[in-house]
């Protein structure tokens, strides 16, 4: 009587046996890996840049679209205020002028202190551009993926910024691919100066588009004061523009960054040398 | 029966593997630039959407090995930890198939509805696990709780997108 059915429900019982010790064996290996990628991040890395660098050439293709209705939009946009961007852009101009004669003779006065001074200049920069192929929001990391790496001297703990400003570091560098931390990550730890007064504090990421300024005190800070690289850990060259102060509440000072994410199609990653906190080398012995 | 010839079997293994292939493009595509102004730090989530969808759907094409492969690779690719999102992947589908009666024959709402829980316990499991395993702890809880409200916000429009491909593509599987 029960020939083929219950050969069914017998098979049918194992194969659900058989997934319920898939599914906790995975559950096992989800647990394991968390583990391993606290302990092992160098393993963790690797795969990592080669899941990206694999990836990549798909997100070239597939940001091609959305840059392109971007630019659309912005010609439009562009067209339907060109009169009144036109006038301000002559002021502008007017008053970039002046400014630029002030800034010869600064740059000449800047020189003769120099060579009064026989000061040695600190070594330049050299840059790379890449465009932006991937942006990780989220509310658990905040990084984009861009198309340089190993092959174009890229290398992790360099700076990327835009004309604009800060945009953040290569914490994970591919052949042909790189990870930019974000100002905005939650691990993100810049040592930077608060207005003309130059107060120092750390500005910290947290997921959120506003990062915030930590160990300043409240008084020092009010809204609109510059933030810039301060320098302090050699992570930074000093003096890079990061935002302003935005609002200062309740022990929370707020920062409006110069950089628009939305805007990010482009960055410069710069290579200026520094050893930094993020680099491999061993500790120098004594 | 004939035998199926080698195109059509390929062609029927494609169609199989359209729910992981759909995860992964719909992943690919939560990380491509998109330019509008705020929407990145409450990214919805996307790839759970699609394990949600198939688990109730089509259980049948998405093993646990296939979620679990999937979670690890959007790890791989956020730089989240790893691990992390192939859990959440992972107990998402278990808790749906344990609900199966409930979901066979209902109507979308119904599964609207029940996925405003799932996702909102996908979430919690996440931020718990990612809070434990990061050295800088718990992430902020308000762009945490945005990217779950444009979740399930996006769902029906994202559920119905599937649904299409499903009838289309694999109505005869």
């Amino acid at each position: 009587m029960r020939g083929p059915s219950g050969q069914i429900s017998r098979l049918g019982t194992l194969k659900s046996l058989l997934q319920r010790f898939a599914f906790l064996s995975l559950i096992g290996v989800t647990f394991a890996l968390m583990l391993i990628g606290k302990a092992d991040t160098v393993l963790v890395e690797r795969a990592r840049s080669a899941v990206t660098d694999a990836v990549t050439p798909i997100l070239r293709v597939m940001s091609e679209p959305a840059s392109m209705i971007a630019q659309v939009i912005g010609n439009v946009r562009e067209l339907a205020s060109i009169r009144e961007q036109n006038a301000e852009l002559r002021e502008a101009n007017d008053r970039l002028l002046q400014w630029q004669s002030l800034a010869q003779r600064l740059e000449n006065e800047n020189k003769s202190l120099r060579s009064l001074l026989a000061l040695v200049p600190e070594p330049g920069a050299e840059f790379v551009s890449a465009r932006v192929v991937g942006d990780v929001g989220g509310a658990f990391a905040q990084s984009v993926i861009i198309t340089v790496g190993h092959s174009s001297g890229v290398d992790k703990g360099q700076v990327v910024m835009t004309g604009e400003g800060l945009v953040g570091r290569v914490t994970q560098a591919g052949n042909a691919s790189s990870r930019v931390l974000l100002i905005t990550d939650i691990n993100s730890r810049i040592p930077v100066l608060v207005g003309d007064a130059g107060n120092r504090a750390i500005l910290a990421g947290d997921n959120s588009a506003r990062p915030k300024l930590l160990y300043l005190n409240q008084s020092a800070a009010a809204p609109g004061d510059k933030v810039v690289t301060s320098g302090d850990a050699e992570a930074f060259p000093p003096g890079i523009p990061i935002g302003q102060v935005a609002e200062v509440e309740d022990g929370n000072v707020a920062v409006e960054l110069f950089v628009a994410r939305d805007k990010l199609q482009y960055v410069r990653v710069a290579d200026y040398g520094l050893g930094g906190i993020l680099t491999e080398q061993p500790a120098q012995q004594p | 029966m004939m035998q199926p010839t080698l195109l059509q079997s390929v062609d029927l293994s494609a169609r199989k593997a359209l729910p992981a292939a759909l995860t992964l493009l719909l992943m690919l595509f939560a990380l491509t630039p998109t330019n509008l102004p705020g929407l990145s730090p409450v990214m919805p989530m996307f790839p759970l959407m699609s394990v949600y969808f198939w688990s109730i759907y089509r259980p049948e094409l998405l093993s646990y090995g296939a979620v679990f492969s999937l979670g690890l690779l959007e790890d791989l690719l956020t730089a989240t930890p790893i691990g992390s999102t192939a859990l959440v992947f992972l107990v998402t589908q278990w808790v749906v198939l344990r609900q199966q009666k409930f979901f066979n024959a209902k109507p979308f709402v119904v599964t609207w509805f029940a996925f405003v829980f799932v996702a909102a316990g996908a979430a919690l499991i996440r931020w718990i696990a990612v809070g434990l395993v990061e050295d800088s702890g718990f992430t902020p809880a308000g762009p945490l709780f945005a990217s779950y409200l444009i979740t399930i916000a996006l769902y029906p429009l994202v559920g119905w997108l599937l649904a299409k491909t499903q009838a289309k593509l694999m109505g005869h599987l």
